[in-house]
């Protein structure tokens, strides 16, 4: 009975946190160009990247050895990925009334592109790009990325 | 500079021996040597990935993590619109340096500060990031639509300029569209606030006429709490009383 009573419980929490959970994800940009083999993995799942797809936080792009993928992100970002790379949209906070400003990239492998959009404008300090050695902080800029060899 | 590369040669003559255990990691050590153009350690590059090729299985296609060892490049490249060159700081626990002029770069690996800037060639830009560079979408465009007084009319200039957000709008594959209205101080906040949501809804239903889908076309109102130009409360200033249109 206490075991059926806390699953029961722990059913109600789940279905009170799935409204909650439901409202989070903001559509942070889009798929804006695609060539050859490219995807989006989100939440462990992978999906062929299409133009006009959505992007959200922490989703990963990559690309195959002819893939390539233009995004643009609701502050006016953009970013691309070149061929058999992956880059990973870490964070994307884009609410400046709030002043709830953040952009995370993180460069996985291969090489990609950044031009900076809004949130490096407002608040330059909320930008930061990852590479697996460093950090690059942006002063409103255009910054190019290679990891790994091609 | 031998020194450090002591350690990986012995590393790699043991792998070249083990089947077991291919020297992958070491394969992709020698080719970032040879991008780093140094006449010795090109050949002793050159050496490691030539002994140990038959031993190294087939690279996956697939994108991952990277072998350490190979540094990672940071390019300070122009704007591709404004042309207008900013500034980039890299920096690990282990350094820190400035890219500040045009294609000027630095290589990072694990463990290591930065290498001090080097300014990389047109030729070496493109040649890395060009497929990249080329897939880059169309930067975004921003519009100011006017409207007159407690109206959700376009003034008259304002309707000629609305050929050209359309053809901007047009052009795109799949166009963005963000519509947020304004108003000058006169009147009631709350009021303003749904009179900016008219003028928005107004540049939506243009777009929308001329074949965007709606859901392409997001609307907001800031009432009059974001003027162009600020004023006391009250006041008439036609340049308050617009739609600023985002296309991307």
């Amino acid at each position: 009975m206490r075991i059926l009573r806390s699953v029961a419980g722990g059913v109600c929490a789940l279905l009170m946190a799935i409204p909650a959970a439901a409202q989070q994800p903001s559509v942070a940009g889009r798929v804006k160009t695609v060539t050859g083999e490219a995807v989006i993995v989100r939440a462990g799942i992978t999906m062929p990247a299409k133009v006009g797809h959505e992007l959200f936080e922490s989703d990963h792009v990559r690309t195959g050895s002819d893939g390539r993928v233009g995004l643009t992100l609701q502050d006016d970002t953009r970013v691309s990925v070149g061929p058999k790379s992956e880059v990973r949209l870490e964070t994307f906070r884009y609410a400046p009334a709030e002043g709830n400003l953040a952009l995370a990239l993180r460069f996985v492998q291969g090489a990609a592109v950044y031009v900076s959009g809004k949130i490096a404008k407002l608040a330059p300090d909320a930008v930061r790009l990852e590479t697996p050695s460093a950090i690059v902080g942006v002063r409103g800029t255009t910054v190019a990325v290679q990891v790994g060899e091609q | 500079m031998s020194q450090v590369f002591s350690a990986p040669r012995s590393g790699a003559k043991r792998h070249c021996t083990s089947e077991a255990e291919p020297p992958a990691s070491w394969v992709r050590g020698a080719a970032s040597l040879v991008l780093l153009r140094r006449g010795c350690l090109l050949l002793l590059g050159a050496a490691i990935a030539t002994g140990c090729a038959s031993a190294a299985p087939p690279r996956t296609p697939q994108a991952g993590p990277p072998k350490s060892g190979t540094p990672d490049l940071v390019v300070l490249l122009r704007d591709p619109g404004t042309g207008a060159v900013g500034r980039a700081v890299v920096s690990n626990p282990q350094g820190q340096v400035n890219l500040q002029a045009m294609r000027e770069a630095t290589r990072v690996g694990a463990g290591a500060a930065p290498s001090q800037p080097v300014v990389l060639s047109e030729r070496e830009v493109e040649r890395v990031f060009g497929p990249a560079l080329d897939g880059l979408p169309a930067a975004a465009r921003h519009f100011t639509l006017y409207f007159k007084f407690e109206s959700e009319q376009l003034t008259d200039e304002s309707r000629r300029l609305v050929q050209e957000v359309l053809q901007e709008v047009m052009s795109r594959p799949v166009p963005d569209v963000i519509a947020v209205g304004h108003t000058d101080t006169t009147g009631q906040a709350r009021a303003n606030v749904q009179l900016g949501l008219r003028r928005a809804n107004a540049v939506r239903t243009i777009l929308v006429m001329a074949g965007l889908t709606s859901a392409a076309v997001q609307v907001a109102s800031h009432g009059e709490a974001e003027p162009l130009v600020p004023t006391a409360d009250n006041v008439f200033e036609p340049r308050n009383r617009r739609v600023e249109i985002t296309v991307r």
